[in-house]
């Protein structure tokens, strides 16, 4: 899967937003919306409020979770915790970015949050590096790994199962005399 | 006509159509496109942006599309006799020119002017120009009043019944002579001849056009931090290229400011402060050294018009004199030719307030100059002459080969995004101007030739490409005319016009030409030149080619200089 599929399905995720128009309610095939009323806030998909906003007909609300005490305890218990932690939102890496990059001047403090949100990307990431090493070390043969987002199974899915491919080849062309033992081309 | 209401009579009619967006090559032009694509944007209006850079290329936009926007073009000519458009295309003009041709004043069909009516305009009342034909026949007059005003003379047009009912029957009273009739006729066409001479003699320029957008903007409430700073920028151009008084340039500067302040309060608040990549305007109060944060503050101050002239760097004793200054204000050599933002911090920090003492002991006393300052991201920090200067490069950049076209959508660009490459060839532009400044005055190279001053750039003269542009040869003539006036010690020839000819294209065997008017403190920046040269190329019938918006500004075939010249030397004395 490609990065830009995974913020694409992100997307679909809802965010409060003020709009400064009004339109009566809008059926879509993936749900209905509305109504718009100047000034009272609505629940829209990202996508849609990622058009309405440069459009300049809206208002983004940041979301609960995207305040700077929030996200620091869940940093800290992150780095705490040896397995991982429950995250705020299973797409908080890509609604950072978005909303971050469109609305920022409808978020307080963006580049503390910026730098929260990266942290704690960057903590899931290296404890899922070592648990891939010890994996494949101890030669186990299944994992049970909770609390992963897309976005981060993503990240190491193509490499993971590149390697463990080539370890099984490399493996079962060590075994003398077995069925097994062709060498077998790319 | 007029638009008095913006929204209702502009916007809220082209927005449901197709529109096809007509911009001139300049600066503000630029950016009222800007702000308009933006609304545009918002909106989801189709439209087509066409760069004309003349006359020419107007004429072939006309079957297309029934509403144009034309911005900075077409206000100062007879738009619908020029272009013979369909009876129901829609034109409607936001430009700086002036003075507004009268028949797109009155004509209140096709002719949508987006322009405020507060300035100074000076247009002459309907009555004293128009008449209507039907009263070729009638003759009469009032009792008793023959005077100017009362039989109201003119030249046909297409007008709507409207504009034609207010027609007024003069009837015969008494036994009123045909031949005193006919005087009285004669003496109506002269004065109407006089008035409207008055009026379209001198060319000058209004309030820009960026701005005219941003208030559009701001009526819809549509109006953000990117289009207030293009504003400003089209506002920054009219003063960097000298088209409008200081006057002007500082009361358009207070307007700007209260919007400025608007924008801006929500920084202040230190619990929500925002994102370091927001952009911010601030008002500053800044030096008047050209690109001095991109440069080395000596280079910007051998470069600026300003200090050069007041120095004279081209002789050797101004090159002491600017030793001088920068000893006198204790700044080290060694650090002065470094790199602006590589400089010292405790010298960078009173940097302003230094240079201002200093220089007004030179005789330097508006070295300062309010202006709007830009900053987003760390590394980002642009004043708004240094925007003008550098998107004007990139305008009319001959390092490749590019078309116009590609230039300004190029120029257009680099409004929104990163502006260091149009800053390296504004640099390069800056020192080009100055050395041909100074070998210019140190050949004498100015001649006076009586009511006016000449200078003709040799085809071998090093970066006269650069000066086959008519923005940058606008640019040259008018230091040019600031350094000469400095350098004279002939008191008459201070207070001449500079006319400015520089080869434009070498197999086409063309020169462009270039009037401006004489420099001075309280100079209102009225332009003659249009009609004169206009006048002086019937005389002689040279092959003259009046395409350009700004009618000072013409080409000629080389060969027809000097007989061209001559004229004007007759006309003008």
């Amino acid at each position: 899967m490609d990065p830009s599929e995974v913020e694409f399905l992100a997307e679909k995720e809802m965010v409060k937003i003020i709009p400064n128009f009004s339109l009566d309610k809008i059926y879509l095939i993936g749900g209905d919306l509305g109504p718009f009323n100047p000034g009272l806030p609505v629940d829209v998909p990202v996508w849609l409020a990622l058009n309405l906003k440069q459009r300049q007909k809206c208002r983004i609300v940041p979301p609960e979770w995207m305040d700077v005490e929030k996200l620091e305890e869940i940093r800290e218990l992150e780095r705490k915790e040896d397995a991982f932690t429950a995250v705020p939102s299973p797409y908080y890496m890509e609604l950072t970015k978005l909303l971050l990059n469109h609305a920022s001047d409808n978020i307080p403090k963006a580049d503390e949050i910026r730098t929260l949100v990266k942290d704690i990307w960057d903590t899931r990431i290296a404890k899922l590096r070592c648990s891939a090493d010890s994996f494949i070390s101890q030669q186990e043969a299944h994992a049970q790994l909770d609390n992963l987002t897309l976005m981060e199974i993503n990240t190491i899915r193509s490499f993971l199962l590149d390697s463990l491919n080539c370890m099984y080849k490399l493996r079962s062309n060590l075994l003398p005399g077995s069925n097994k033992g062709q060498f077998t081309d790319y | 006509m007029f638009i008095t209401d913006i929204r209702k009579e502009f916007y809220e009619v082209v927005v449901n159509q197709r529109v096809a967006l007509l911009v001139a090559p300049d600066i503000d032009a630029i950016c009222a496109c800007k702000i308009i694509q933006a609304l545009f944007h918002c909106d989801q209006v189709q439209y087509t942006l066409v760069p004309v850079s003349g006359w020419q290329d107007l004429e072939d936009m006309l079957r297309f599309y029934r509403y144009f926007v034309l911005i900075n073009c077409g206000a100062n000519v007879d738009l619908l006799e020029m272009l013979q458009p369909d009876d129901d295309s829609i034109f409607f003009i936001c430009d700086t020119h002036r003075p507004v041709d009268v028949v797109n004043v009155y004509n209140d069909t096709q002719i949508k002017l987006i322009i405020k009516q507060d300035d100074d305009l000076g247009v002459p009342s309907y009555d004293d120009i128009f008449r209507d034909e039907d009263d070729d026949n009638e003759e009469g007059s009032d009792s008793g009043n023959e005077s100017e005003g009362s039989e109201p003379s003119g030249k046909r047009r297409r007008f709507d019944e409207g504009v034609g009912g207010t027609k007024v029957r003069w009837f015969y009273e008494g036994v009123c002579d045909k031949a005193i009739s006919k005087l009285a006729l004669m003496f109506h066409s002269f004065l109407r001849r006089e008035i409207l001479f008055d009026y379209e003699q001198y060319e000058y320029h209004g309030t820009s056009a960026a701005m005219m957008f941003f208030e559009l903007a701001w009526v819809l409430t549509k109006d953000t931090k990117d289009m207030l700073w293009w504003a400003i920028i089209g506002l920054t151009d009219q003063q960097v290229h000298d088209k409008i008084t200081h006057i002007k340039y500082v009361t358009d500067i207070a307007t700007m400011q209260r919007h400025v302040s608007r924008h801006s309060h929500r920084n202040e608040d230190e619990e929500n402060s925002l994102s370091i990549d927001c952009m911010r305007i601030s008002f500053e109060y800044d030096l008047r050294l050209t690109l001095y944060q991109h440069w080395s503050l000596y280079e910007s101050i051998c470069n600026s018009s300003y200090t050069s002239c007041h120095f004279k760097l081209w002789t050797l004793n101004g090159q002491k004199k600017l030793q001088e200054f920068l000893a006198d204000m204790g700044l080290p050599l060694k650090q002065v030719r470094q790199k602006f933002n590589s400089m010292d911090m405790s010298i960078k920090e009173n940097l302003r307030d230094v240079i201002e003492e200093s220089a007004n002991k030179y005789g330097m006393k508006d070295i300062r100059i309010q202006t709007f300052g830009v900053h987003f991201g760390f590394k980002n920090r642009f004043l708004a002459s240094d925007m003008v200067h550098a998107i004007a490069a990139l305008l009319e950049s001959t390092e490749k080969e590019e078309s116009d076209s590609d230039n300004f959508i190029k120029a257009l660009d680099s409004l929104s995004r990163l502006l260091h490459s149009g800053i390296d060839l504004a640099k390069k532009k800056l020192i080009a101007v100055q050395q041909t400044i100074a070998s210019c005055i140190c050949t004498n190279l100015i001649l006076s030739q009586g009511p006016f001053l000449y200078c003709y750039l040799m085809e071998g003269t090093p970066d006269v490409r650069l000066f086959s542009k008519p923005m940058a040869l606008t640019l040259l003539c008018k230091y040019l005319l600031k350094a000469f006036v400095h350098s004279t010690r002939n008191k008459r020839c201070r207070l001449l016009p500079l006319i400015m000819a520089a080869p434009k294209d070498v197999e086409k065997g063309t020169v462009i030409v270039v009037g401006i008017p004489p420099e001075s403190e309280t100079s209102d920046k009225k332009n003659f030149f249009g009609r004169a040269f206009e006048k002086a190329a019937e005389s002689t019938s040279s092959r003259t080619l009046h395409d350009h918006f700004d009618t000072s500004i013409i080409e000629l075939k080389t060969e027809d200089r000097s007989k061209f010249l001559d004229a004007l030397v007759t006309l003008l004395s």
